[in-house]
């Protein structure tokens, strides 16, 4: 069952920029990353679900509610964590924690303290003194502290050193296990990789790929870059019919999908000495798989 | 109305409410010394000696009562320009600068309908402003009470109190619209505080001469007739019921303007 839809969403900033004809539905229990470019239309789309913008045209709805009519019915058991962190002036960390819970009503502290705990978060200090990381945690604690059933996540852990991040990934599935819906975007492929279950790719403001995780990992294309000892036998290593996107003097970059040993045969001729995977950022993975139809 | 957002609004806006009540303390005690009902004060030889320029500031008084001494040097110039510096800064800080900042975001990321978070807003200017008068009028009284017993009639005092509210309340209005309406904090005062402000200089304009005088039927200001109220002038009673009316025009616009716009934040 679908808890969060976008129908035919479109906002046009001129320019090629805002969202057109946007439309993707998240199931029930469902992590999905929503990727792409900065610029792309992320925050835009995710604007439009939380009720701040009207839709020029189409609109999209969170538990069959309407985003913009319902907003405030929609909050309720919504979770919200928004690109950037921008707090209220000469509060402390503690002092907007609380007044978030009144402010939402939300009864219970018990898990506002499990959060804190968990993120080794203390939010006695000064907004205004906090670092970005501890901005993040305190943007997160007051995203899960009423325990929503929807999760909108824009960037979520931008700022988070790779333990906090891991931690985060770990709350993720927690929340995904107890039956959440949630709406992540993110560049962090790790983050993706682990937790969520489907990805969307917008560019232009347009979906440009849509597809199961797993789908995604299994196709994924792999990139080496090969060092060789001599410029001449970089050039013969070229002809052996794998797939080079790259030469330069005695370094060839090749992409590898599904057939590794075909390539460790043709290393094994070669005086071969060194190899190196670059890291790939998300949105060149994707681009890979979907070859040249979405790149420019 | 949020009293969550209510009660942070008034934590808020405490201290500024504190410097304005100081400042309007020292006027009201400095110009109720300077009361004299024998020989005329030094204020009014002023006046006689600079006809134009005191009354371009208002401070021409109708009588030597001691309630047109107070009309005159303090409700045509200090009880207009402070309260108007406060609704000016409070409206922009309430709503403007939340959106232009960013952190409007979390006043509406929570389940409080727009409409809730503008009206709280609102009365959490109109209490400020609201304390600011009835601050002034308590002043006023006591001061007068204790410098010369039985001589201010109070009754005229607190219409004319009533008289200052409303037209503040009606400036509040404005600035509060604007707030509401342009997201960039530089236009929403610059709107909000310029239309009062210009307002204010053409009833100085007005003031000043009698060929001067039409211009008055282009200021809301002239509404606030303060001699009016004193002297009982029907015609005064409805311009503060019109500055009213004008006020929860106004305010209600200003609301349904926050509820319907985009938001980019």
């Amino acid at each position: 069952m679908s808890v969060c839809a976008i129908h035919n969403l479109t906002r046009n900033y001129g320019k090629e920029r805002g969202v057109f004809n946007l439309s993707f539905s998240i199931n029930r229990g469902e992590v999905f990353g929503f990727l792409g470019p900065n610029g792309a239309g992320k925050t835009t789309t995710i604007r439009h679900l939380m009720g701040f913008l009207k839709p020029e045209e189409g609109y999209c709805t969170i538990g069959g509610k309407d985003c913009w009519k319902d907003r405030a019915v929609i909050q309720k058991s919504l979770g919200y964590i928004p690109g950037e962190m921008v707090f209220f002036d000469d509060m402390t960390g503690t002092d907007f924690l609380t007044f978030m819970a009144k402010y939402r009503k939300v009864k219970s502290d018990r898990r506002t303290k499990e959060l804190l705990d968990r993120f080794e978060l203390d939010p006695r200090s000064k907004l205004k003194k906090m670092s970005k990381g501890m901005k993040q945690k305190v943007g997160i604690v007051a995203a899960f502290m009423h325990d929503p059933e929807v999760l909108i996540l824009d960037e979520p852990t931008s700022g988070l050193d790779p333990l906090m991040q891991s931690r985060f990934v770990e709350l993720i599935l927690e929340e995904k296990a107890k039956g959440k819906t949630i709406l992540m975007s993110s560049h962090m492929f790790e983050e993706v990789e682990r937790t969520c279950t489907r990805v969307a790719i917008i560019k232009k403001g347009r979906l440009v790929a849509m597809d199961a995780v797993e789908t995604l990992k299994a196709a994924q294309a792999k990139k080496f870059v090969i060092t060789l000892e001599s410029e001449e036998a970089t050039a013969a290593f070229a002809q052996e019919g794998l797939r080079i996107i790259d030469i330069s003097q005695n370094r060839v970059t090749v992409i590898v999908q599904n057939n590794i040993k075909e390539l460790i045969a043709v290393m094994n001729r070669f005086p071969v000495t060194n190899i190196a995977t670059p890291n790939q950022s998300l949105e060149e993975i994707f681009m890979q798989y979907y070859g040249g139809g979405i790149v420019g | 109305m949020n009293l969550t957002l209510y009660k942070r609004g008034i934590q808020g806006s405490w201290k500024m409410l504190l410097i304005f009540a100081a400042v309007i303390s020292m006027y009201f005690t400095v110009i109720v010394s300077m009361f004299d009902p024998a020989l005329g004060s030094a204020l009014n030889e002023f006046a006689k000696a600079m006809p134009e320029l005191m009354a371009i500031v208002g401070m021409n008084p109708a009588s030597a009562e001691l309630i047109s001494f107070l009309e005159a040097y303090l409700y045509g110039f200090i009880m207009l320009v402070f309260p108007m510096l406060f609704c000016i800064l409070s409206a922009n800080k309430l709503i403007a600068r939340h959106i232009d900042r960013g952190s409007m975001t979390y006043l509406l990321a929570a389940p409080v309908k727009r409409v809730t978070v503008a009206f709280t807003q609102m009365k959490v200017m109109v209490t400020g402003l609201f304390t600011l008068v009835i601050f002034a009028t308590l002043l006023g009284i006591v001061n007068c009470e204790i410098s010369f017993p039985g001589q201010l009639d109070i009754g005229k005092f607190i219409l004319l109190n009533i008289g200052a509210f409303c037209l503040q309340l009606f400036i509040g209005s404005i600035c509060f619209l604007s707030s509401c309406i342009f997201n960039d904090v530089k236009y929403a005062v610059g709107i909000g505080a310029g239309i009062p402000a210009l307002g204010f200089i053409i009833q100085m304009i007005a003031n000043a001469g009698k060929e001067l005088e039409t211009a008055k039927y282009f200021t809301f200001f002239t509404l606030f007739d303060s001699d009016g109220i004193i002297a009982g002038d029907p015609f005064a009673f409805w311009g503060i019921a019109a500055l009213f009316a004008g006020a929860l025009a106004l305010f209600t616009a200003a609301i349904v303007v926050f509820v319907k716009k985009d938001l980019h934040i």
